[in-house]
């Protein structure tokens, strides 16, 4: 089957799929325009190396890398946190529940979307996979490259962190709605 | 088992992700802990949350046309080049003439290749689906979406896949819509109508075209399978009815899809 049939037939239908993936991590509609392109020049030039049946995840991962090369050049200060996060996830996947100071929204966030999107990149990115995406640990841990522990731990330091939050969410959207 | 440990292990107990004794231990203590299960509460409450107000963002009409065009320009061969809009990849002429005569070379063993995995495929996902069909008539999980109202099921799909099935109820020529859930084929998540046929469920697992699939009526393990496909979309049909009226029905499902 030539290359661009394939992609067409397995890779296109999970264009959306890795469109929300690149939005999310990027925030920006139009870097995530780019990273999704640059996302199907690699899918397309590495199809063969697709296995049936796994073309969502294989994307994904294909997204993820391309959004993390564009970091590199484009906003290199992101890609701290996934480096703190590594150190302490490797440390003790699990000691790490409660909501460190790096990992809290920032207090401005009003809604629950501005609240994600506050997250460090790899929270971010886990909550995305595992709530949007509705993958498992295992599918989670095989994009983000980190034992099944460490996609836990960022899991719970997410959910954690944006419980915290949640209270002043509420109190945030009484006062706005009371604006309007 | 304390409260620390059992907060440690919440997160993964609503994701479906703690196994075992594990999973046993905690459940036992969230019965006797009214504070660790109001934390267990409030964490599925914040899931729904997360479910149901965080956009789904999809790829605009802009994107799809840049994407379509990357497609167009990469060279049969199979070497992605040049035509990208905003991103000119590197062009490597002398890689793409040797793509071209290593594949004129190498076609026709691919073709032979290419026919044996999508028949041993076609068998994987008709045994899939027959396995499928089992597990949820034996646990009782045939229907996640109880409705008989095609306006209610094709929403309930269209929310938790990236495309949206065509829905007939066809009560009036004897087979009742009843509902629907997800099931996994192929590593696929994918849609499944359910059916009822006097005393018969079916399942018919719909995928966008093209899916490999056996074209010829079958039986596994004393079930029956029917496949058909229409208006973009491919049917696979399981169940204990008899062969004839599986394949009629699910020919007739097919035809409705393409009609619209």
């Amino acid at each position: 089957m030539l290359p661009r049939t394939r992609f067409e037939a397995e890779v296109l239908p999970h264009l959306n799929a890795g469109y929300n993936l690149a939005r999310w991590l990027a925030r920006d509609v139009h870097d995530a325009d780019d990273v999704v392109q640059e996302a199907c020049v690699r899918a397309l030039r590495y199809i063969d190396s697709l296995r049936p049946g796994s073309a969502r995840s294989w994307f994904l991962t294909i997204v993820r890398h391309a959004y993390y090369d564009w970091c590199k050049a484009n906003r290199p200060a992101e890609l701290v946190h996934d480096a703190q996060d590594l150190l302490e996830t490797m440390a003790d996947p699990m000691a790490t529940v409660d909501a460190e100071p790096s990992a809290l929204p920032k207090a401005d966030a009003c809604t629950l979307a501005e609240a994600v999107n506050s997250l460090s990149l790899p929270l971010r990115e886990a909550l995305v996979l595992r709530e949007l995406e509705e993958l498992s640990y295992k599918e989670i841990a095989h994009i983000q490259g980190v034992p099944i522990g460490t996609v836990m731990s960022r899991l719970a330091r997410a959910r954690a962190s944006l419980q915290g939050r949640s209270r002043q969410i509420k109190i945030c959207r009484e006062s706005a709605s009371g604006r309007v | 088992m304390n409260c620390n440990t059992a907060i440690e292990r919440l997160s993964p107990y609503v994701d479906g992700e703690l196994h075992g004794l594990r999973r046993i231990l905690l459940v036992r203590h969230m019965r006797t802990c009214v504070l660790c299960a109001a934390r267990m509460e409030e964490l599925q409450r914040l899931r729904s949350r997360l479910r149901s107000e965080l956009p789904r963002h999809r790829a605009s009409a802009q994107l799809q046309v840049r994407v379509q065009s990357l497609i167009a320009s990469s060279s049969s061969a199979g070497a992605p080049n040049r035509a990208a809009p905003r991103r000119p990849a590197p062009r490597w002429p002398w890689l793409a003439a040797g793509a071209i005569a290593g594949s004129a070379a190498t076609l026709a063993t691919l073709l032979v290749f290419n026919l044996v995995v999508s028949r041993i495929a076609a068998q994987d996902v008709v045994s899939e689906a027959v396995a499928d069909h089992v597990q949820a008539t034996l646990s009782q999980r045939l229907i996640e979406v109880a409705s008989s109202d095609q306006h209610t099921v094709k929403p309930w799909f269209s929310a938790r896949l990236d495309y949206s099935p065509p829905v007939q109820d066809l009560a009036s020529e004897g087979f009742a819509l009843v509902g629907g859930r997800l099931e996994t084929l192929h590593g696929e998540r994918v849609a499944t109508l359910v059916y009822r046929h006097r005393l018969h469920m079916i399942d018919v697992f719909v995928r966008p075209l093209p899916a490999a699939a056996a074209k010829e009526p079958r039986s596994l393990r004393g079930f029956n399978v029917a496949h058909a496909s229409g208006g973009g979309m491919d049917f696979l049909a399981v169940s204990d009815v008899n062969a004839d009226v599986l394949g009629a029905f699910v020919a007739r499902l097919a035809a409705g899809s393409s009609a619209r």
